[in-house]
């Protein structure tokens, strides 16, 4: 929104050419290794690292400097950063002046953030903040990684803009090496984006409420479409689940395992059980499966062909290697198939020809042609055209907006904070022998072996209070649910905090957390939820 | 017999071609992506064959597979008692000769040694033993190292003087052929048509090409001095606590290496009667590993996980077998994305020895 694309606006390769590399809210050596590798590389070669986590992870170890800040305080972290770059002439004016809008707006808010208050806030130290703003700012090359750990609050959007304001008024962007790169979790997570599965948006970031846009899609589709948003995961998944509701009466759910997955889980399974009509397509029988009417066995990645986008924007084509397992079907088979008998004869002979429509629907996938994609690498989007190559970074001359717009923000705090009752902060999180809801790392033997149980990390200090030790069952309380954890007492959690993982069924740790979520992208508060916890007889 | 021959380069891929009739033949295949594997090969008009990569896995995969069915069991009552009984079918592999070709001479020492585990005097592993005694080896010995080789400080090439059936040199237009074992002489005695006597003025050059190649090596890791370090003294507390820090236990570095062959067995069930038992492989940097009931772990944390898996590689397998058990190959420099590999580790052991301080990264 600030520079108008949705990516990492860098390479993964140039972050090992990086002087700086600062990393907020990504625990990467357990969630994006091949990434790491990178920010090691770049260590090596005397980067300095900064990483700004609630947590002591295994980066954050690595770290010159760790800002262990309480969740959900990176705003303030920023402003006091920013202040300080601000106070201490290292504002690349230049870049400011011909690239930026909107920075009177910005340095007025500055002006009235103190910078030892915000240390304050944040739960750090100030010298370190200010450290930090130094590095970051005076280095010629500095990028910014970041991950759920910014996004999955109640000012998701805000924490984000915040970082994207600390790139333009240092310069740090639209060149190599530096830059704002998202990194994004599941393998195609990005093309999914890409492809328009937002709920204001058609492929290519194009926005539904535009008519030219409208009018193209209606064209090939030969149908029209509807002319407003449609709604978000959480507005689907929390409804009251009445049939007096207006909301929604059906779901057709494909590998997503919403009855695990998503906050306040309460909420969210009165409101599969109260739909009409349930349709689930995965893997396996997940717990959303289990609830559904009509479950659809789908295909895996190696029982499939097709494209998968990864972070930097790459596009590459994934290759079927062996026939589907059982009587289970490719996604588009399954889909082609149910348009049909719906009344809408889809007629595709294979995932080329979709590529093909694609390409010719969505400018940043202009060129993907999957005899193209067929070079072993892949395409980097932008690629509007067969004779265009790959984009290594984006906003070269100018932002996709045009100029990049300075968003002030000011602390917005959690919705929930520790209070008597309810004393802890507990964060969520995922770890390195797990994948998400377990749909398929549970099934590993080998996987499930080395993290089998649902663990909860207690800091030392609050262990020897609550008298836990590690092994012991605790069950952990919040406003809406309970569940029980297996101790682990680790300092890689601050005291007053928490970790707890969402990979598994039988401590569901989302019937904990909240539906509070960022009124812009309603990206769910699954990084604080005010909680107790007491040893379990 | 030790005798000497020449293979004209022009007449390899027929040979293959004959070899194909009673036999599987493997070799390193580049695909579509570029990446060079091991692959049977059916269709020799249209196989890549690419000597000039190294593969990018080794040859484990095929004598001792990822994961592999040992047995089925099957669920069901006594007749008598009504007890709840087991019945167990094994799943021996059928008998498939197979002429492995292009081995680099690191990955068939890595055959041999996996053979000191699974093929030990009586007790031998039948699933192993079956596949390993199907195996003929045409190996080529490696006149131009790979980038991160290390062959000729674990001696274990780049030519070596046994294991293989035959093993090739690359004399520019033709191959000069030395013959192994039996087998590579029953080779020759089946298609001699393809191969010619060697000349004096061949042996010389073959000399010449195995001389060169020992002073192409690009990486020197004093292999030799790690073990006498750890021999010395094996706690190196400094060292390990160093290269466990980017350690993040996800196993891939025993999953590449071709000399890693721990492994576990599960019974997955797959229905109400019965399932299967399988065996996958496993890596000693997994904590579960060696976890026990009530999550006693007697190798704890992440230092003593690293330093277990290096000091087999370099001590324990010393100790029992006389020799390192790596082979050089630097398959787990690219493997590890936190570079806790073999050749860091002793880089630093051996800077360690060096300055008496504790190795920095």
């Amino acid at each position: 929104m600030t520079f108008g694309s949705g990516a990492m606006t860098n390479s993964i390769a140039e972050i090992g050419e990086a002087q700086v590399i600062l990393v907020s809210g990504s625990n990467t050596t357990e969630t994006h290794p091949q990434i790491a590798r990178r920010i090691y590389e770049g260590v090596d070669r005397g980067a300095r690292l900064i990483v700004i986590d609630p947590r002591r992870t295994r980066l954050a170890r690595h770290a010159h400097i760790h800002l262990q800040i309480r969740p959900g305080t990176d705003i303030p972290l920023l402003n006091g950063m920013m202040r300080c770059i601000l106070d201490e002439n290292l504002v690349d004016d230049l870049f400011v002046e011909m690239r930026t809008e909107n920075f009177l707006a910005l340095r007025d808010m500055l002006y009235r953030v103190d910078i030892a208050q915000c240390a304050t806030l944040c739960g750090v130290d100030e010298e370190q903040l200010r450290l930090a703003a130094r590095s970051y700012a005076r280095a010629q090359r500095s990028v910014i990684c970041y991950c759920l750990g910014v996004t999955q609050h109640v000012c998701g959007t805000a924490n984000v803009r915040s970082y994207a304001n600390l790139a333009m008024l240092t310069g740090h962007v639209e060149q190599e090496f530096t830059g704002v790169d998202p990194l994004r979790g599941q393998s195609n997570v990005q093309g999914a984006c890409d492809m328009g599965a937002l709920p204001g948006v058609l492929s290519g970031y194009q926005p539904v409420s535009d008519p030219s846009v409208r009018a193209r899609f209606e064209r090939a589709w030969r149908v029209e479409l509807p002319t407003t948003p449609g709604l978000t995961v959480l507005d689907m998944t929390h409804g009251d689940g009445s049939s007096d509701d207006a909301g929604v009466r059906a779901l057709y759910v494909m590998g997503e395992n919403p009855a695990l997955s998503d906050p306040d889980l309460g909420r969210v399974r009165a409101t599969l059980a109260g739909l009409d009509f349930l349709v689930v397509a995965d893997l396996f029988l997940t717990e959303t499966a289990r609830l559904a009417d009509v479950v659809f066995p789908a295909a895996s990645f190696a029982e499939k062909s097709g494209t998968i986008t990864n972070s930097e924007r790459r596009v590459q084509l994934m290759r079927q290697a062996i026939d589907p397992v059982g009587s289970s079907w490719p996604d588009h088979r399954i889909i082609i198939e149910l348009s049909r008998r719906l009344g809408y004869a889809m007629n595709y002979q294979s995932p080329a020809e979709i590529m093909e429509e694609i390409c010719m629907l969505t400018p940043i996938y202009g060129g993907m042609y999957h005899d193209r994609l067929d070079n072993g690498e892949g395409l980097q989007w932008p690629c509007p055209d067969r004779r265009h190559g790959s984009t290594q970074y984006l906003h070269k001359y100018s932002f996709t907006r045009g100029r990049g717009r300075f968003e002030p923000a000011g602390h917005v705090p959690p919705a929930e904070a520790a209070e008597e009752e309810f004393p802890y902060i507990l964060v969520t999180g995922r770890v390195y022998h797990q994948y998400h809801t377990g749909t398929m790392t549970r099934r590993s033997d080998l996987a499930n072996r080395e993290y089998s149980r649902p663990l909860i990390e207690v800091h030392p200090d609050d262990a020897r209070k609550l008298h836990l030790r590690s092994g012991l069952a605790a069950r952990v309380v919040s406003r809406r649910g309970s569940c029980v954890f297996t101790v682990r007492v680790s300092e890689r959690v601050a005291a007053g905090h928490l970790f707890a993982t969402f990979h598994f069924a039988e401590a569901p740790v989302n019937l904990l957390t909240g539906s509070a979520s960022d009124p812009v992208a309603r990206c769910p508060e699954y990084k604080v939820c005010a909680v107790r916890i007491e040893r379990e007889a | 017999m030790h005798r000497t021959l020449i293979l004209q380069k022009d007449h390899l891929l027929p040979l293959l071609r004959k070899l194909r009739k009673d036999n599987r033949v493997i070799a390193p295949v580049r695909n579509r992506f570029g990446d060079t594997f091991f692959t049977e090969i059916e269709d020799f008009d249209n196989a890549a064959i690419d000597l000039d990569q190294q593969p990018q896995t080794s040859l484990k995969s095929f004598f001792l597979p990822q994961s592999e069915t040992l047995c089925r069991y099957v669920t069901g009552k006594h007749p008598e008692s009504g007890a709840l009984e087991y019945s167990f079918h094994a799943q021996v592999p059928v008998r498939t000769p197979t002429v492995y070709f292009g081995v680099r001479s690191c990955d068939l020492f890595a055959v041999m040694y996996t053979d000191l585990v699974f093929r030990r005097a009586r007790e031998r592993d039948i699933y192993y033993d079956r596949r390993r005694s199907d195996a003929v080896f045409i190996s080529i010995g490696c006149a131009r190292p790979f980038a991160d080789c290390f062959c000729n400080a674990t001696r274990s090439g780049p030519f070596l003087d046994m294991g293989f059936d035959l093993q090739l040199t690359d004399l520019g237009d033709r191959w000069f052929v030395q013959i192994g074992r039996p087998r590579g002489v029953r080779l020759i005695e089946e298609w001699p048509a393809f191969f010619t006597l060697a000349s004096e003025a061949d042996r010389k050059a073959q000399f010449q090409v195995e001389l060169e190649a020992r002073g192409l090596f690009r990486r020197h890791v004093h292999v030799d001095l790690a073990v006498k370090l750890l021999q010395e003294q094996p706690d190196h507390a400094a060292v390990f606590a160093e290269l466990s820090r980017r350690c993040q236990d996800c196993g891939g570095c025993a999953y590449i290496c071709p000399t890693c062959i721990c492994f576990n067995i599960a019974d997955l069930r797959l229905d109400e009667d019965g399932g299967e038992r399988v065996r996958t492989w496993d890596a000693c940097t997994f904590a579960g590993f060696t976890r026990m009931t009530g999550d006693c772990n007697p190798v704890d944390g992440e230092t003593g996980r690293v330093r277990k898996r290096f000091l087999h590689k370099l001590l324990h397998d010393v100790q029992k077998h006389g020799r390192p058990s790596c082979v050089g190959c630097g398959r787990c420099v690219n493997m590890c994305f936190g570079g806790v590999d073999i050749i860091r580790c002793i880089e630093m052991l051996a800077a360690e020895g060096e300055n008496g301080s504790g190795g920095r990264w």
